[in-house]
């Protein structure tokens, strides 16, 4: 029964999620657009903590992906579908060639570097005032389907499968045991002949390309980037909390948190318009500090718990047979 | 009515309720309506989606950071519901996505623009010259948090300052991202030997800047700050004294202007504490040229409301009536002017424009 499930809840999702324009006004997608971004942005960064790197540099190539999105069609004339796709591989191929030498970092050295490179690609944009724009950024001559809040709602959820494709691509192939092999003991991993490089690599280039991609259309989006806008540091803690609120090293748990978080922080700032955001960092406290597993690892740990009593059951039935 | 940042909720709230407790409008109650922006453009596009299309506001106030205005621009212009601006002073990006009139009309900025601010100033420091001949400003120095605002600060300011004085200037990271060594910007600003040395960052670099251009005995002629909330203690300090700044309000303007005196009892009934911020006075006016607009119009037909609104002459709090005439862009911009002031026995007294002057000035700075 597990494995139709498995297929059937996520299409179940993916249609209801598809299908939410056509029953909601705009605030309620412009909310969802929000949910989205951080959901696709948290499931990238799960990608390589698989691998027991922690980095912190999401906003890093978000904000990468917005400004090679916005200078590719302010200074190069590219389409906005391809300004998108652009920013995607433009935030891979730096990944990529930073990769080389980052990824032989291990453990706080790894992170702090990510997080030093973030605030290194905001410097230089910022300070790069001729190309970028400088501190007051560039703005677009219009949004992306002239703004319209359904086409954009789909833009969004269309990174997030991208982002759910890669991440489950990297579940169900050899990626899975190579990742969890360089987390659990990376010298068994590379005596067992696992190529432990190129498979950081791996991850590192694609949760880059996907964020690069979020960047690209959160530009397309809005119209405008700018280095405090694109860089600030809410686009690496908030992915970062969602996918330890929802659980990590998995797909559905980055997506569950994004999706409690996402709707607690705009349901609370209703509701306590005078208080919400202390509200919403106690949540995000407490459920790290009593559920570190995560509410996905909570669910899936209580399963495991019950699985085997009712198997027992079976068997005694079977047995009395 | 809405508005889009909680820094000035409290001001909103007993604005309304002021209205309210005295009849209203129309002889109906003005409800407010607040959803928060988080100072984030997409939180502001989100609220203003939700203000449009489930609450069906009839008009809009508020906001301060260009930034979120200008992620909002896009979705105002969708609905196109009359909004009364407080904040958003970046013409580059702000009033340019507007655009011109007719396709802006429903927007009335109340802050001055950029450009505004700094004409202001250079007609302020232009006059205080010619009736203090002793002060002499040839060198300005400016140093700027190295954020949006602070560099278009530094474009407006050497766009109208560098033609006519030696004028230079360097970034700082302000405290409020994290910066708090501020002696490279004092350094570079005491080398250069200014006769106006001027900073453009926020309440959080304040007293850390005093601080240490006072350990570098770094005390120039005029010492100017035009951040656009100072901290709520920095009257205490002794730090402050005759240090000079740019705004649009300060409570010295209670001994010319009965509006001034009412909104400031207003405000300390209700808050409990003296406004820290010109943003106050300048929401508290929003709304009254508001309930202004709907009387005189009839009620919130959008046409009339704008055509209403087109004809304020609201005697402010800020010492000058407002009116609304085009500005490089738009059809309705609101103040153009910024005050000169100095902290003077912890209190901000006028200097400029003279006639509502409060205090002459103290010249020049004391040396620390």
């Amino acid at each position: 029964m597990r494995r139709p499930l498995s297929f059937l809840i996520p299409l179940l999702a993916l249609a209801a999620a598809a299908l939410l324009p056509l029953v909601s006004g705009p605030y309620p997608l412009a909310v969802a657009r929000s949910v989205l971004t951080y959901m696709a942005l948290a499931i990238s960064w799960d990608m390589l903590l698989r691998s027991g790197q922690i980095s912190f540099g999401i906003a890093g190539f978000f904000g990468l992906g917005a400004y090679a999105a916005a200078l590719s069609v302010l200074r190069g004339g590219m389409s906005p579908i391809l300004s998108i796709l652009f920013a995607g591989v433009f935030a891979g191929a730096v990944a990529l060639i930073l990769g080389l030498v980052i990824l032989r970092l291990r453990a706080v050295y790894f992170s702090i570097t990510t997080l030093a490179l973030a605030e290194i690609f905001r410097v230089i944009i910022q300070n790069w005032s001729d190309f970028t724009g400088g501190p007051e950024g560039l703005v677009l001559p219009k949004l992306i389907f002239n703004g319209e809040s359904k086409s954009l709602y789909w833009l969004v959820l269309a990174a997030v499968v991208i982002a759910c494709a890669a991440s489950t691509m990297f579940e169900k192939s050899r990626i899975r045991l190579a990742l969890s092999a360089i987390r659990n003991n990376e010298q068994s991993a590379a005596a067992s002949g696992i190529g432990i490089f190129k498979y950081l690599l791996v991850a590192f280039v694609v949760s880059s390309f996907i964020q690069g991609i979020v960047g690209g259309i959160q530009l397309q989006g809005y119209g405008f980037a700018s280095p405090d806008a694109v860089f600030d540091s809410n686009y690496t803690l908030l992915p970062l909390a969602m996918a330890l609120l929802g659980g990590i090293h998995g797909t559905p748990g980055p997506v569950i948190g994004a999706l409690l978080l996402g709707i607690a922080a705009e349901f609370l700032k209703l509701h306590i318009p005078y208080g919400h955001l202390v509200v919403y960092g106690i949540i995000i406290v407490l459920v790290i500090l009593f559920m570190p597993q995560g509410l996905y690892g909570l669910l899936r740990s209580r399963r495991h718990a019950v699985a085997p009593v009712a198997e027992n059951r079976v068997d005694a039935g079977a047995w009395g047979k | 009515m809405a508005i889009s940042e909680t820094s000035l909720k409290d001001v909103l709230l007993f604005t309304f309720d002021e209205i309210n407790k005295a009849g209203g409008v129309l002889g109906k109650q003005l409800q407010l309506i607040i959803v928060d922006d988080e100072g984030k453009g997409d939180k502001g596009v989100a609220a203003i989606e939700k203000l449009a299309t489930v609450d069906k506001v009839d008009v809009l106030i508020g906001g301060i950071a260009s930034g979120v205005a200008l992620a909002q621009v896009p979705t105002m212009k969708k609905y196109q519901i009359v909004t009364v601006a407080t904040g958003a002073a970046a013409s580059t990006t702000v009033e340019k996505a507007l655009g011109p009139s007719p396709d802006s009309d429903w927007y009335f900025h109340l802050h001055p623009w950029d450009y505004n601010q700094g004409q202001s100033y250079a007609d302020g420091w232009d006059a205080i010259q010619k009736k203090y001949p002793a002060i002499k400003i040839n060198r300005i120095f400016l140093a700027y948090e190295e954020g949006a605002f602070g560099k278009s600060s530094f474009d407006a300011s050497k766009a109208i300052f560098g033609t006519r004085y030696q004028f230079d200037g360097a970034s700082f990271k302000s405290a409020l991202q994290g910066g708090s060594d501020y002696s490279a910007v004092l350094e570079a600003a005491k080398e250069f030997k200014p006769d106006l040395f001027l900073w453009a960052g926020y309440a959080q670099d304040a007293l850390p800047l005093l601080e240490q251009s006072k350990a570098m005995k770094f005390s120039p002629p005029v010492y100017l700050g035009a951040p656009p909330a100072w901290p709520a203690d920095m009257s205490k300090s002794p730090l402050a004294e005759n240090v000079m700044l740019y705004g649009m309000w300060a409570q010295s303007i209670n001994d010319i202007s009965a509006a001034s005196k009412k909104f400031y009892d207003a405000y300390v009934k209700a808050v409990g504490t003296a406004p820290t911020s010109y943003f106050a006075a300048l929401s508290y006016s929003a709304v009254y040229i508001v309930a202004d607009g709907i009387k005189r119009a009839g009620g919130t037909d959008k046409a009339k409301l704008i055509a209403a609104l087109e004809a304020t002459k609201y005697a402010s709090p800020l010492g000058e009536t407002i009116t609304f005439s085009p500005s490089n862009i738009i059809k309705h911009q609101g103040i153009r002017n910024q005050k000169i002031l100095q902290w003077q026995n912890g209190r901000q007294e006028v200097i400029w424009p003279f006639e509502v002057q409060s205090k002459p000035i103290v010249y020049p700075f004391p040396a620390w």
